[in-house]
Formats: structure tokens, sequence, C-alpha cells
């Protein structure tokens, strides 16, 4: 059953852009590009427990990476993808190591206000972002063929999340996915049992960015613009958003909230002012009322409506 | 004579004003099962707490194995060979009984990429496997550990310890809260474990009837300080002790 779900759902992402109009394509592409983001606030969020607001950072890391690896160095895709998360990961680390002294509302505190610094450095330094003109993005290069529509980006981008995806399973099932676990119920039971809680903070950490650096690169496929508006708190928050929707600490609930929330932000783009509040108004409900997820939540009360 | 495993040398440990232990040695002989007792607050938790490094003593040695590790962190123990229970429950709560082992051998599922990249380590996970049968636990296998009743979540943390293959066991207080039944269960399987594995243990109670029926050796803390130390025949005898425990009437009774 789940496997012809699966074999089902990937049967539609493949002919997807073949039946849909170019618009319904762009959308595909900024899904998959919110599932990876979701992906790496899983693994430090759901997975390790430690509240990192800092993922538009990472994606702005990611995005701007990939821009001057296609204008500046003419990299090809592969190079330019790998080194938009492995920068986006090296500036975690970095900050990971400050940061990761602290824990709950301070860390989340801490990763807020670099994320806000970030931002003002988009914001400035003109020579790489383009600062608050924004940046044109100049299309991408595969095997030669130049990438310049959504049509052309979509199996790129499609590719590159499947492996993600499958990253995330694998990296779950490893031993230092059990060790995130591990850190995230207990701490000092995590060292008794020799594990290293500071370096496995560390490496989720570090993981989550490259997921958002590996986004950020996905988003250069297809986009041609940039502006370092769209890569504030308000972001972060969308993404947060998703995964605690989704039912934090589930892989496939990230996933899930990553194309539900996605697609609601995407219908709010024409109120972008209040588009804040919303999420954060959401976030609360769900906090309050659905704490494992939007997807647990409906499951328990069809089992409930089933059994009545 | 056998090897002594663990040497505790003239450790005392300060919390502001409050000396918790004072000048305090224990020798543990490899292959012994040796209880610490004492009143509550008598800084048994707290050796404990030193011995396997989450306290830093304020002075005073503690050597495993021949090896100082006074100053060695806490996540180096489960690779000295050193595990503990904890007295007031630590597991990892949202994950199963099973991931909850598994994590307990996380230094034995070390070595190359591809062997740390398994979900299940099959060098691994036999003996995972047989920690979890040898403790009852193999009907609860997939359970959250918060869905436990207590005496298995007691159980749980007493297999996630053995997981490490320790050469040391420290368990504070494993009887707490355990029915008859289920305490002399946990009493035979200690003492198979020292027996056929050669495991040697530290141990923290206050059911007696454990202590008196398991030991090797007892010692015996008050207000930070030993004041007895002997088979369990002579503690019980020791006028010091039953006056700590039962006040200085009944000891002159
Ligand atoms: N982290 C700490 N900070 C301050 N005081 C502490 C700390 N840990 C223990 N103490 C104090 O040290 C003394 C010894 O405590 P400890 O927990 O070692 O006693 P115990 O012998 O394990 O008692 P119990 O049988 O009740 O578990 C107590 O007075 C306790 O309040
Ligand atoms: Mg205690």
């Amino acid at each position: 059953m789940r496997i012809l779900g699966l074999l089902a759902a990937m049967a539609g992402l493949i002919v997807l852009p073949l039946i849909s109009s170019g618009y319904v394509v762009y959308l595909a592409n900024l899904l998959l590009t919110f599932t990876v983001l979701c992906l790496g606030m899983h693994i430090v969020i759901g997975e390790a427990g430690q509240f990192s607001l800092a993922q538009a950072a990472f994606y702005g890391i990611g995005i701007y990476t990939s821009g001057l690896a296609n204008t500046a160095f003419g990299w090809p895709l592969p190079l330019s993808v790998l080194a938009s998360g492995l920068v986006a990961a090296l500036v975690g680390l970095c900050i990971g190591t400050l940061a990761l002294r602290m824990r709950d509302i301070y860390l989340a505190l801490a990763t807020f206000a670099f994320g806000e610094a970030m931002q003002w450095v988009f914001l400035s330094w003109t020579p790489v972002t383009g600062g608050p003109n924004g940046l044109r993005i100049p299309p991408a290069s595969l095997l030669g063929f130049e990438i310049v529509n959504d049509r052309q980006a979509y199996p790129v981008v499609l590719a590159i999340t499947i492996l993600m995806i499958w990253a995330t399973v694998v990296i779950a099932r490893s031993r230092l996915g059990r060790a995130f676990r591990a850190v995230r119920e207990s701490e000092v039971a995590a060292l008794a049992m020799g594990v290293s809680v500071q370096t496995t903070k560390l490496a989720a950490f570090a993981l989550s960015a490259f997921f958002a650096g590996v986004a950020g690169a996905m988003f250069a496929i297809y986009s041609t613009y940039i502006h370092p508006d769209s890569l504030g708190f308000q972001t972060t928050i969308l993404v947060l958003t998703m995964v605690v929707v989704g039912g934090l600490g589930s892989f496939s609930g990230a996933i899930g909230g990553a194309i539900v929330f996605g697609l609601i932000s995407e219908l709010l783009r024409q109120a972008p002012s209040y588009q804040e509040i919303i999420y954060g108004l959401i976030l609360i409900v769900f906090m309050m009322f659905a704490p494992r997820g939007l997807f647990a939540f409906i499951g328990d009360n069809l089992k409930r409506f089933a059994r009545a | 004579m056998r090897k002594e495993l663990l040497k505790v040398e003239n450790v005392t440990v300060r919390f502001g004003g409050l000396v918790a232990v004072n000048d305090f040695s224990l020798n543990v002989a490899q292959g012994t099962i040796h209880a610490l007792i004492g009143p509550n607050g008598a800084g048994k938790s707290t050796t404990f707490n030193c011995i396997s490094r989450f306290y830093q003593p304020t002075s005073g040695r503690i050597v495993f194995d021949d090896t100082d590790i006074t100053h060695a962190p806490a996540s180096e123990m489960a690779r000295y060979g050193i595990a503990r229970s904890f007295q007031n429950l630590e597991l990892f709560n949202e994950l199963t009984v099973l991931e909850n082992v598994m994590i307990g051998a996380h230094v034995h599922c070390g070595g190359s990429l591809p062997d740390r990249l398994q979900a299940k380590p099959p060098a691994v996970m036999r003996h995972i496997e047989e920690v979890i049968e040898r403790t009852g636990l193999g009907p609860y296998r997939e359970h959250k550990a918060r869905n436990l009743d207590f005496g298995h979540q007691k159980l749980l943390e007493l297999a996630r310890a053995l997981a490490i293959r320790p050469r040391l066991l420290l368990l504070d207080e494993p009887a707490a809260g355990l029915r008859n039944r289920e305490i002399a269960s946990l009493d035979r399987l200690l003492t198979d474990l020292v027996r056929t594995d050669g495991l040697t243990v530290l141990i923290v109670e206050h059911v007696m009837q454990l202590v008196m029926s398991i030991s090797d050796r007892v010692t015996v803390l008050n207000f930070g300080t030993k004041i007895a130390e002997g088979t369990p025949q002579e503690v019980r005898n020791d006028p010091a002790v039953i006056e700590a425990y039962l006040g200085k009437e009944a000891a002159h009774a």
C-alpha cells in the first residue's frame, strides 16, 4: 500500500511538467525547495531538539553562493549546489560553536540575532548581493545546457530533493541520528552513553545549515531574482510553521507541512504584511492544540471517529 | 587477592558551605558486588556522580583500572567501560525500548563511515538482543520508554547500561519502587552478571533485603563520611550503623 502510494507520487511528480502550466511548475519547484528547507529544520529542531531560528540566513547564504559560483566562477551546477551547502554549513559551524553554548530560549534568541545580522549583511554587501536593489541570478548551466525556465529546472530540482530526502532518512537511521535523538531526549543520559553532546549538537546545526544552503542553490536554479527582504525572519517563521504543523520530530510531517504551507504562503502572497501574523497565530494554535502536528491530529481524530 | 578495579581516594565534594562527601575512600574489587548504603542525603549519589564524572570532586582522586580518571570527561566513561543508571529515571522517553538500548551501544557502533551509517549493525545487534532478553524486555521492544510501567522503566535503565558492555556497573537505587517479585529477579540477574560475565557492580540501594543478599562488601556513608565497611554481616551488627539508621536509643537498646 505504502509502496503503491510512493510509486503513484513519483509518477505524478515525473509527468507534472508535461501536463501543467508554467505557473504550476514554478510552484512545484518552490514547494520542493521548501521541502529541503524543512528537512534541514527537522534535523536540528525535530531530531536534535535544538531551537535554531537562523534557517533563512543559511538559505540566503546558499542563494548568494550559487549566484557567485555561476557568475564569477562559472562553476557547473553540481559543484555550485555542493558549494552552497558547504559554505552554509561552514558558517553554521562557526555560529553553532558560539550559539550552542546556550540552550532553549537563549539559543533561539542567539540564532534569531544571527539571522537578523545576516539579513543586514545581505542588504549591505552590494558587490555580492546587489544590496537593496536585489540580485539578478544568471541562469545555471548543466552539462553545457543553460537552464532558462521553470520547466527545465524542474527535473534537476526534483532530483536534488529526492537526494536530500534519501540523505535525511539515512542520517536518521544512522549512529548520528540516534545520537541526535538521545541528545534531544536527555543530555545527561546521552553523556553517560558516551555521546559527545556538544559535537552532536554542532553536527545537527551544521547539517541543517547544509540543507538550507542546498535549498538556496535549488532556488537559484529556477529563479531569476532575489531580494534580501525575502531572507528575513518571516521566512524562518514560515519554515518553522511548516515543520511544527507537519509534526515536530516527524520526517514525513516535515515534507507534508512544506507542501501544505508552501501552498498557503503562495495564496497569501497578495497580503505580505499579514503573513507573519497569520503564521504566528497558526504556530501558537498548533503548539497548544495539536503539538504532534496536523497529520497526527487528523489521524487521531479519524481513529476516534471510526471507533465511535 | 582480587584486583581493585575502582579506587576512590580521599574524595571531598563541597556545594558552597555544604560538605556532601567528606574525605571518602573506597576500593571496589573486580568481579564483586559492592554496596554503598546510608541514610537519605548521605552523599551516595554525589559519590556516584563523581565516579561517572558528572560532578568534579573538590579534592581527591578517582582511579579506574590503574588509570586516573579524576579529570576525564563524562562522555568518555562509556569507552572506559563504566556504565551507570540514574536514581531518577533518565530514559529517552519518546524512543522505543530497542532504540534506548541501541543508544547504550553507541560506543560500539563507531568505526568506518559505512559502519556508522548502518541502522542495525549486525555485530552490535546480537548483544543488544541478548541484553533485551536477559532483562525481560523482549515483549516491549517496540514500546516507547514513557509508556512502560515503572518496573520496566527501571529495567530499561539497567538494560541500556548493560548495552555499554561495561566492566564496572554503577547502579543508583535500581530496586526503588519495585515489587518483591521484581526485586527477586533483579537479584538473580545481578548475581548472574557478576558470576558468569565477570562484571563488577557498585550499587546504591535502600532495599536492605537486596543489599544483604547480593553484596560481597558493604560501605556505609553518613553525612558524607564513611562510618563502616565490611561484609553484610559485619555491617548489619555495627552499632554505628544501627545508630545512623535508627537513632541513638535503638543502638543502645
Ligand atoms: N548539585 C548539587 N548542588 C547542591 N547540593 C547538592 C547537589 N547534589 C547533592 N547535593 C546535596 O548533597 C547532599 C548529598 O546528596 P546525595 O544526593 O548525594 O544523597 P544520597 O545519599 O544520594 O541521598 P538519597 O538516598 O536521598 O538519594 C544532600 O544534602 C544534597 O542536598
Ligand atoms: Mg541518591
